[in-house]
């Protein structure tokens, strides 16, 4: 069981849902999709590398035959998968503090969900749906998703620079580097082992 | 198309483990416990098949009862659950992807999937993808933080801004004719510096805060 690989955690939950229930919720994450200031608080937190939300029908579990029974189920479920920086508990206090709204409005259709706020019940609702990872991979452990988006900007700075550099006079280059290195200064932080969080 | 996201591709694959009674240990079983042995880092197989940002298996054993009101129900197969999220910018999208995964490592796909229902074998490439595709299921919402950038083109970002962080902390104040001169050199020395492997962790740098850390 490997929930962690560096800096990243991988969480999983699935949650029943009452079938007429998921198309609401589809047609959120449709809207969701579409209007992007929506995305904003999602975004802005900024430690969310990767997620998604898949609604799976009752009967639309993968059947191939060969002696597989098929499932008789009465709730289509809704998976969830994130990879996200930090700890469980910061990653759950986080979103329960920051995105209570748009959880709700994403588990309300769930079975027994109890809402994002107070965070406790919140907590163990999510422990009691969540699932363990067996094997998690990431090509780059010790970035974070603030640290791909930092890396992105200095790279970009950096080549514009460059480009440059060989057919400018050397006063010119001076006030250019000066300028790259107002740019990039607030995204040349440390990549490397995840801290120890207690 | 809900599955992608920019150039990132969010592939969801549930396969049905086999359930044989007679089978000691048992399929789910055997699965974990070669993934248990599967190495994580640079040596991982998710590395050397080109394309993966983020990937995890997962032995998902049945559906969660929340409890009273609601009915308590249960899965007749246990199901892998391989969750990827890859680069769908180069062409032949998620048929290329898989025909690489395939093509580089084919004994780690059967050894996991070999537990399947239904499974071909890798050997075949067309039949795998196509098993493959006949387990996927379609994401309904897929978010990336970063969904323009392929996987080499992150680590070398990555590579960089750590190259670029040294370079400015030793070359403060430094004459504009000379800087010009080593930033030319620098840039052109670190645009021939191979691309870190994919898995791997940043080299180890000592931490130079001047600050409590010390």
């Amino acid at each position: 069981m490997s929930n962690i690989n560096g800096k990243v955690y991988a969480m999983n939950a699935i949650t029943p849902m009452k079938p007429w229930k998921t198309w609401i919720l589809r047609l959120i994450f449709f809207i969701l999709g579409r209007v992007k200031p929506l995305q904003s608080d999602l975004i802005n937190l900024s430690f969310i590398e990767f997620a998604r939300w898949v609604v799976v029908p009752r009967d639309k579990f993968p059947m191939l035959g060969n002696g597989q029974q098929p499932e008789k189920l009465k709730y289509d479920y809704l998976l969830f998968f994130s990879n996200f920086n930090g700890t469980w508990n910061q990653y759950i206090d986080a979103f329960s503090a920051v995105l209570s709204k748009g959880l709700n409005l994403i588990w309300q259709w769930s079975e027994k969900f109890p809402g994002s706020v107070p965070v406790t019940i919140f907590k163990e609702y999510i422990a009691r749906v969540q699932f363990d990872t067996d094997y998690y991979y990431t090509a780059y452990p010790h970035a974070t998703a603030n640290d791909l988006k930092s890396a992105h900007i200095v790279q970009a700075s950096f080549d514009s620079l460059s480009q440059s550099a060989a057919s400018i006079s050397s006063e010119q280059f001076a006030n250019d580097y000066l300028n790259f290195v107002i740019q990039v200064q607030s995204h040349l932080g440390e990549t490397g082992e995840a801290p120890v969080v207690f | 198309m809900p599955n992608q996201n920019g150039s990132v591709y969010g592939l969801t694959i549930l396969s049905p483990i086999i359930d044989d009674e007679k089978a000691a240990p048992s399929h789910d079983l055997q699965i974990r416990k070669y993934l248990a042995t599967l190495p994580t880092g640079e040596d991982s197989p998710f590395a050397k098949a080109p394309g993966t940002h983020l990937a995890r298996l997962v032995v998902m054993d049945d559906v969660v009862y929340v409890g009273m009101p609601s009915c308590e129900e249960h899965l007749n197969s246990k199901y892998l659950i391989f969750e990827s999220n890859l680069d769908a910018s180069a062409d032949g999208g998620i048929d290329a992807y898989l025909a690489d995964l395939a093509q580089n490592i084919p004994e780690h796909l059967d050894a996991i999937w070999s537990h399947c229902v239904g499974y071909p074998g890798a050997s075949n490439p067309r039949a795998f993808i196509d098993y493959m595709k006949s387990c996927q299921l379609t994401t309904t919402f897929f978010f990336a933080a970063v969904n323009d950038k392929s996987v080499p083109d992150t680590l070398r970002a990555l590579q960089t801004q750590r190259a670029v962080t040294d370079f400015i902390a030793s070359h403060q104040g430094m004459e504009p004719a000379r800087l010009q001169q080593e930033f030319i050199q620098f840039a052109s020395e670190l645009k021939a510096m191979p691309i870190p492997p994919a898995g791997s962790m940043a080299p180890r740098r000592a931490i130079k805060t001047g600050g409590r850390n010390e």
